[in-house]
């Protein structure tokens, strides 16, 4: 009552003439008994938003033009015409303008387009990958909650269209919201979706005028998509959304480095999600990268081995550390370093670091995957997450890079008889530099994957990968991101830093650090670059998924998100459910 | 309103005195080995009845044992024994690998991995279901036999209705149940199920007739179902 | 079917004692003459002491460990024993007979294990000590009458000292030994306790038990058991009698008429000794295990056939002093004078020898029955029990019964004062208990009246709301 009162003060005031703004430059309104102020141009969900007033929606999207075409969010709004609802996404708001979301009529418009909504909608929610992070589900539970009044059967349509070789479209559960058609059309520049046929036979499929969905964004419109439509093939069946954790971290499939979340259930990662940024990848990323989270769970090094061919065997990590360290003694002054920019910056700092002092090398080789295809939106053609990162610190160290192919020739010609490498990626294929490697004397390696080049080393350092540990990556255009733990390391490995840190200790070079903050600590202060970069402060929120927690995080000393899900051991059967 | 309490003797019993016969300790005990012998004499000349139902036995002998491997009481109904996939009539278990069970068991003892029915494969008619167990393990052992994913479950497709408890094994991976020893009993329908509406997840040809003629053409399928619902008991061992 | 099963094994455990005092007896009998012939007279007490002793009364313990479990069960509801098999018949639990020889079995191959610390001599003298007293107190106890038997009288008796009654009691006291030894040399807290109540409760009613049998006693002035003049065929003398053409009818002078009184007081005493329940606090499986806490194997298995074997010998002194011993209650005289009992005198002696047996298994089966009647006493009512009424009571009883064998010495005032004491007790069973009659009335009151004085015909209470009451 107080608050109407408040609201029809300013309504007897002058007629003639619009007042004048309250705040200059911006609109002021009302909603739902908050005033808000925004920036014109605003539209009334985003408003309401920022008062913490929930306008429920499907076909809009920030980053898509406006279809305003499943009317679920029509408000009251007293610069509407009498009697009419607007959709809050398409009304931009006006000054002094009374908003008001939770009338009954309102509630009565949800009602009836849900109502709507789920006429022919399958409801199999059972067999459905979108259930726990379904709109459809969150909505009707809480706007609509009423028993289906459909007599007889619901229009079939094709449950199981494959639109590419990553994306399947359950045309019965599509809500045609046009969010997908319009992402291809505006975001991928590929319109290869539309919308068909009309009133309840209405489907999306892949335009004629394409034939195929091969966007290398494709997957962009499975995170978009409200409801079950489409869904990610690779991801399909996997898992519950609500069994998933989700770390903000960082894809490492490019220079770009795309924010992502790593959604992850035990110690292993499921699927990356793009994390909003406005400065890198906007709320989008790309297909190889969504699937290049693959390296993280599979022919991962997860024992630290000694021996090369007929030879190797598995060691733990402190018989792996004194091997390594003897041998690296034996070779002392003669050990040539080689650091792949896929590491983090924590990585390189620690191992660089350990480069200079201990192995007392003026230059370091850059490895790192080879060059690959870019395209003209996110994907860039160098493959290292890092470059950049790796450049600035060696800069800062005073130590000099030298290209890859001056290793190779090195090796060849038998000046570098002794390597030691940070990271296995190799630029050139992983055989020839595994024939080349055989020359060398002693080959130390810390290797996150299994690779040809991993065999051809004398010791084999089990290396974890970024989503195992807290860090840092320095993308193509400087900008420095923060990622977060998901789980712990997998197997016996240990961070690349660790690694640098320990043979460092046992080699006579003091260096304190037991965690990746304190590596940044100590040593970033040297890298003009990287002295500004609050660690602590950048570091996104740790967020988990909406959804069921299965268990407190570290209730009895789990991480956040554990659910025991591993494989029983049952007649034989031992796939990791990470296959 | 106490007034009209019933009057209960055992509710008034205070501490007495002790009688004289109970002083004396003899009549009592004489008492009470008269009662003695006569349960003694009745079992040693009766015969003890069998059956397993305690309360119904028969005869002279007042025996209330069960000779438990030989014989077994019947569990009650609604007991809830040990876990069963349920079967549709094509054998396959009905579990389309939703995870409701797993996510609200208690125990955790539920393992699921879900697997997709290709599109043209040798399970062409499961395809309107699209989605199944590869693996669904119940670790018996660690199961509280709390009932939850019998609840849980949306799809009918899991029970504990087989009036048998978990047997006994020599090692714990025994107790470890997957598909083939848990899916088992009698197959079971639901008029609500997919096949009963479809051949596959393509769109049927008759799409644009149903669409004008649905409501006869519903009335039509539903006269086809099966009834309501079956209602499925193991028999009593 | 099933009674048919247990007439016959009925019947096979009377022509098993039967069968072998009519050995004991023609043994006895053949020995006697070999020994005569030698110039020794007196042998049969050896074939005694091998057929009674080491036969009747060991076979008689060994199967009441069964039958006791088995018995319980059948009093308790239960099925007993019934799993264990002999080798080539899996279905047939034969009563469970085949748990004796597992029970052997186990006994016999269980490790007989000695603490560190415990004494070693004293540990293992412990189950002997306990085991041989009570086997001894066998010795005096008459099994059937003494007969001619190849013209030379043979005594169904182990030995017949004077003083057998005086015997009994010196043994039975030197049972407190084996089980205070055994509690003190395990060196164990619980077995100590165990061995100091065993030793305090035997020691405590060897008072009692002692005063109740001097009324017989006097009675019969002797403490003489077996033989003749002894106590126990001294009571077959009648009371009352009649007689039916040659069959003689009439009261026996059984300890059981003349001194009921005794034949409570010693029963409970002699139970107290034997500690079995309820006096089986000295064991108190619940609470501290025993004095025997410690044994195990064929050690342990001694402490529990001397139990046994201590029940089947209190069932024969009762039988010997209180029950006639041998003897039926009446007709003896037509029977010891039948032409053809005259003619085999073994016949007669396996009869009466049946008859002893019979009598003892009675006293066994009321022993067992207390014992899985009656929970078990606290310790201070143990106690109290012992001093505070046996005491006491033995003491009125015995100048009693000494008032009125003096007043009449042919026992039947004695006899009337018995039968008196038996009513009395009679009267109490059957009668309930107070509480349980105010219980009765008050319920009578109850539902005869509803509670209300009023004498208006009674109005439908449920119809009406409860506050117009
Ligand atoms: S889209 Fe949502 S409502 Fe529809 S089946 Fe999937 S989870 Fe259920
Ligand atoms: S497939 Fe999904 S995103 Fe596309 S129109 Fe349907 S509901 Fe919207
Ligand atoms: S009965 Fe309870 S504990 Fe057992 S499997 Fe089902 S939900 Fe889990
Ligand atoms: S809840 Fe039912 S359908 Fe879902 S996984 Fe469990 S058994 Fe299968
Ligand atoms: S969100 Fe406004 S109409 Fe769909």
């Amino acid at each position: 009552m107080s608050d109407e009162k408040k609201i029809e003060a300013p309504k007897p005031a002058p007629p003639p003439g619009p007042p004048p703004p309250k705040n200059p430059g911006m609109v002021t309104l009302v909603i739902d008994g908050k005033e808000v102020v925004a920036k014109p141009g605003t539209n009334m969900i985003e408003a309401a938003k920022s008062v913490g007033v929930d306008i429920p929606y499907y076909c809009y999207h920030p980053r898509l033009s406006i279809a305003a075409n499943c009317r679920m969010c029509m408000v009251e709004s007293s610069a509407a015409p009498p009697g009419k609802l607007v959709p809050a996404c398409q009304t931009g708001i006006s000054e002094g303008a009374v908003i008001k979301t939770d009338t009954e009529k309102v509630r009565a418009q949800q009602k009836m387009v849900m109502e709507f909504l789920l006429l022919n909608h399958p409801v199999d929610c059972s067999i459905c990958d979108q259930a726990g992070e379904c709109k459809l589900q969150d909505y009707y539970m809480r706007y609509d909650f009423e028993p289906s009044r459909l007599e007889g059967a619901k229009v079939l349509r094709n449950k199981r269209k494959k639109l590419s070789d990553l994306v399947v479209l359950d045309q019965e559960r599509c809500v045609l919201c046009t969010r997908c058609v319009r992402f291809m059309d505006e975001v991928a520049k590929a319109p290869q979706l539309g919308i068909f046929g009309r009133g309840s036979h209405e489907v999306v499929d892949i335009s004629p005028a394409y034939g195929k969905l091969d966007s290398n964004y494709s997957g962009n419109i499975v995170d978009i998509c409200p409801v079950g439509a489409l869904l990610n093939t690779d991801f399909r069946f996997r898992a519950r959304a609500w069994f998933l954790s989700a770390a903000p971290s960082v894809c490492t499939g490019c220079s770009r480095g795309c924010s992502i979340y790593a959604d992850f259930m035990g110690q292993d990662t499921y699927r990356f999600r793009p994390r909003e940024n406005e400065q890198i990848n906007k709320s989008w990323m790309c297909d190889k990268g969504r699937l290049s989270y693959k390296g993280l769970n599979k022919h991962r090094v997860q024992q630290n081995g000694l021996g090369r061919g007929a030879e190797v065997k598995d060691v733990t990590p402190i018989e792996a550390l004194r091997v390594a360290v003897e041998k690296l003694k034996a070779h002392s002054g003669k050990v040539a370093f080689m650091a792949s920019p896929v590491a983090s910056i924590e990585d390189l700092l620690a191992g660089l670091a350990f480069a200079r002092d201990v192995l007392k090398v003026k230059s370091v080789y850059v490895s790192g995957r080879p060059q690959g295809e870019a395209d003209n939106f996110l994907l860039t053609a160098d493959k290292n997450p890092n470059r950049k990162g790796l450049e600035v610190i060696a800069k800062a160290y005073g130590l000099e890079l030298k290209p890859f192919t001056e290793l190779t020739r090195a090796i060849d010609t038998g000046t570098v008889k002794a390597l030691f490498g940070l990271g296995h990626e190799v630029p050139e294929e992983d055989e020839v530099f595994a024939a080349r490697a055989q020359k060398l004397e002693l080959f130390v390696v810390s290797a996150t994957n299994e690779s040809k080049v991993v065999e051809a080393a004398h010791v084999v350092l089990a290396a974890s990968v970024h989503v195992e540990d807290e860090g840092t990556f320095m993308q193509g255009d400087g900008i420095i991101q923060r990622f977060r733990r998901a789980y712990p390391p997998k197997g016996d490995s240990q961070p690349h830093w660790k690694w640098a840190v320990d043979l460092a200790r046992q080699l006579g070079l003091e260096m304190k650090a037991t965690s990746s903050r304190e590596i940044f600590k100590q040593l970033a202060p040297q890298v003009p670059e990287l002295a500004t970069f609050e660690w602590d402060k950048k570091a996104p929120m740790n967020q988990k998924r909406p959804g069921i927690s299965t268990m407190a995080a570290s209730a009895d000393g789990r991480p956040p998100g554990w659910r025991e899900q591993g494989v029983p051991n049952l007649r034989g059967l031992s796939l990791p459910p990470g296959t | 309103m106490s007034s009209h309490s019933h009057h209960d003797p055992l509710e008034k019993r205070e501490l007495v005195e002790a009688d004289i016969r109970e002083r004396t300790y003899v009549p009592e005990i004489l008492k009470g080995i008269a009662l003695t012998t006569k349960h003694f004499l009745r079992n040693l000349f009766g015969e003890r009845d069998p059956n397993p139902d305690v309360v119904d036995r028969k005869g002279l002998a007042t025996i209330t044992t069960v000779n438990y491997p030989e014989e077994k009481v019947d569990y009650p109904p609604g007991y809830r024994g040990l876990h069963r996939l349920v079967p549709r009539e094509d054998g396959k278990p009905r579990c389309v690998a939703c995870y409701m069970c797993a996510t609200i068991c208690p125990a955790q003892c539920i393992y699921i991995e879900a697997g997709e029915y290709g599109g043209d494969d040798e399970h062409a008619e499961s395809r309107v279901i699209e989605k199944y167990p590869k693996q669904f393990v119940i670790d018996e052992l660690r199961c509280i036999v709390c009932g939850l994913c019998v609840d849980a479950c949306p799809k009918d497709a899991i029970r504990m209705d087989t009036y048998t408890h978990v047997p006994s094994e020599y090692n714990r991976q025994g107790f470890v149940y997957d598909i083939p020893k848990l899916l088992k009993g009698p197959a079971v329908s639901h008029p609500s199920d997919p096949w009963y509406k479809r051949g596959s997840s393509a769109p049927p040809d008759h799409v644009h007739k149903e669409a004008h003629t649905r409501i006869t053409a519903g009335g039509a399928a539903l006269a086809k179902r099966p009834p309501l619902v079956e209602v499925v008991k193991f028999a009593k061992p | 079917m099933r009674l048919g099963v247990v007439f016959v094994s009925l019947g096979l455990i009377f022509g098993g004692f039967f069968a072998l005092m009519g050995g004991a007896y023609a043994l006895g009998g053949v020995v006697e003459d070999f020994g005569r012939t030698h110039g020794v007279s007196g042998l049969a007490s050896l074939t005694n002491i091998l057929i009674l002793m080491l036969m009747i009364v060991m076979v008689f313990a060994t199967l009441l460990t069964l039958a006791e479990r088995k018995w319980s069960a059948f009093m308790q509801d239960r099925v007993g024993p019934n799993r264990a098999r002999f080798p080539g018949l899996p279905n047939a639990s034969l009563a469970g007979i085949p748990h004796i020889v597992t029970d052997v079995f186990k006994m016999l191959t269980k490790e007989a294990f000695r603490p560190k610390n415990a004494s070693k001599v004293l540990f293992a003298l412990g189950p002997m000590l306990a085991f041989a007293p009570v086997f001894a107190l066998f010795a005096v106890v008459p099994a059937g009458p003494t007969l001619k038997i190849f013209d030379h009288p043979v005594m169904m008796v182990s030995t017949n000292l004077d003083f057998g009654l005086l015997y009994l009691f010196a043994i039975a006291s030197l049972a407190v030994y084996g089980t205070s030894l055994a509690g003190w040399a395990s060196n164990n807290k619980f077995a100590l306790l165990g061995g100091v109540r065993a030793s305090s409760q035997m020691i405590s009613y060897e008072v009692a038990l002692g005063l109740s049998l001097v009324g017989m006693m006097i009675a019969f002035s002797t403490v003489k058991l077996a033989g003749p003049d002894g106590m126990s065929e001294m009571q077959m003398q009648y009371l009352w009698s009649t007689r039916v053409g040659s069959f003689d009818l009439g009261l026996p002078a059984w300890g059981i008429f003349i001194q009921p009184l005794g034949f409570l007081l010693f029963f409970a005493a002699a139970f107290a000794e034997t500690k079995r329940a309820p006096f089986d606090s000295p064991e108190g499986e619940s609470e501290i295990v025993g004095y025997f806490l410690e044994y195990s194997g064929m050690q342990f298995g001694m402490f529990m056939i001397a139990e046994f074997v201590e029940v089947v010998v209190l069932g024969g002194v009762i039988v010997a002093i209180f029950f006639g011993g041998w003897s039926l209650p009446f007709g003896n005289e037509w029977l010891m004078n039948l032409a053809v009992m005259k003619q085999y005198p073994i016949l007669l002696g396996a009869i009466y020898g049946t008859v002893f047996w019979g009598k003892t298994l009675l006293l066994v089966y009321l022993q067992m029955v207390i014992r899985w009647t009656m929970p078990r006493f606290r310790y201070d009512q143990i106690q109290k029990l012992g001093w505070q009424i046996l005491l006491p009571v033995g003491l009125a009883n015995l100048f009693v019964s000494g008032a009125l064998i003096l007043w009449d010495p042919s026992l039947r005032a004695l006899a009337l004062f018995g039968f008196f004491v038996i009513g009395v007790f009679a009267f109490l069973t059957l009668t309930p208990p107070k509480q349980v009659r105010q219980e009765q009335e008050a319920a009578d009151d109850h539902h005869g009246g509803h509670g209300h004085a009023a004498p208006a015909p009674h109005d439908d209470h449920a119809a009406l709301p409860a506050s117009t009451h």
